[in-house]
């Protein structure tokens, strides 16, 4: 048995899958054109092969389907959801910070004009607002983190 | 194998409808999907738990899991593979818990004693010759089923579901070599496997 001869015998049931690169193959093909033994022994493979490819393919049954259909949609609409949630969370949050933000000016101009934005007592009692509207947003910030953190853990555990 | 389908452009790659509007959360398309891969996941689930129970429990989860995780399937990468790798995470997740040793790394067929060598010394008939015929069928998805779980499934992988060797590789994530090899170790075991059950039997 020739080097070539042995190594090729080892690549027939690579070649019968289908699975080996160009060079390869084309050395096995050149190969089996002048050796009936490797072509005899290639048939042998190239039965298993297809006999493989041709089992009979078990089916789910429709209920089966259905089942993980309805269950499959109902995490896809629990996810969407989740989704829009999140966004009028972070649209809601946006638009109190905004309005925190712009209170305090808006507040002073309607009151006293836009000059009194620039009275003397205006630096500190800005210091108290920000400092007040900054615990209270932190405080709420901190409370929707732990409740979805929460959330997550109840999901995971479920 | 599978239908006809559209390919739409996102994020400048090619990648099916039904893919791309699951993404976006339509559950049609949940059920496009569903009805195209169906017979391919079930088979490849039944294939490596063996329980139809088992795997149509796996069937479900799989599907929940697709809508769970569709956000972050990667559009440049096979939907295919990712589907599979998906199934097949949860199937040896299940084969963790309820059979561990089943997912112990098959013993080598490369010693000098095995049965390809002492098959390649034997002389006379093989069992082959009428695999088309129903009973002869029934004996090889007999062999299939006695084989280590990693041969069966790179067996349906490559044969069931016709996935070229790069694509084993992603469900896998394992090396090409690596995939060959295992191939190649699954046939050899699967034929000597048959050749012991059938010893009689004449080749073609």
């Amino acid at each position: 048995m020739s080097g070539e001869h042995a190594e090729i015998r080892e690549l027939l049931a690579l070649f019968a899958a289908g699975a080996l690169d160009a060079a390869d193959e084309s050395r096995v093909v050149l190969h089996l054109a002048s050796c009936a033994e490797c072509s005899a022994e290639l048939e042998r493979w190239q039965q298993i092969s297809g006999g493989l490819r041709r089992l009979p393919t078990p089916q789910p049954s429709a209920a089966l389907f259905e089942r993980a259909r309805v269950m499959a949609t109902e995490q896809l609409m629990q996810h969407a959801a989740r989704k829009r949630m999140r966004a009028t969370f972070i649209l809601l949050i946006t638009f109190a910070w905004m309005v925190t933000l712009a209170g305090w000016p808006i507040f002073r101009f309607a009151t006293g004009g836009f000059l009194s934005l620039l009275d003397i007592h205006f630096r500190q009692l800005w210091l108290l607002f920000v400092f007040f509207s900054a615990a209270t947003w932190l405080a709420g910030g901190s409370a929707a983190v732990l409740l979805s953190l929460r959330r997550q853990q109840e999901r995971r555990f479920a | 194998m599978t239908g006809s389908f559209t390919l739409v452009r996102e994020g400048g790659l090619g990648i099916d409808a039904a893919v791309a509007h699951l993404r976006r959360g339509d559950p049609d398309a949940l059920a496009t999907l569903m009805a195209r891969y169906q017979n391919r996941i079930y088979r490849y689930l039944l294939r490596l738990v063996h329980q139809p129970a088992d795997a149509e429990d796996l069937f479900q989860q799989t599907w929940v899991r697709v809508a769970e995780k569709i956000q972050s399937f990667d559009t440049s990468r096979n939907f295919d593979a990712w589907l599979f790798t998906l199934a097949r995470n949860l199937a040896f997740d299940h084969l963790r818990r309820t059979r561990p040793e089943s997912l112990d790394e098959p013993v080598s067929a490369d010693s000098p004693e095995d049965t390809r060598l002492s098959r390649l010394a034997a002389s006379g008939p093989g069992p082959f010759e009428q695999l088309l015929t129903r009973e002869r069928a029934g004996r090889l998805a007999m062999a299939l089923e006695n084989l280590p779980v990693r041969y069966r499934e790179v067996l349906t992988l490559r044969f069931e579901e016709e996935m070229k060797i790069e694509e084993i590789a992603a469900v896998l994530s394992a090396p090409l070599s690596t995939v060959k090899s295992r191939l190649r170790r699954s046939l050899e075991q699967l034929r000597g496997a048959l050749e012991q059950a059938n010893p009689g039997e004449a080749w073609s």
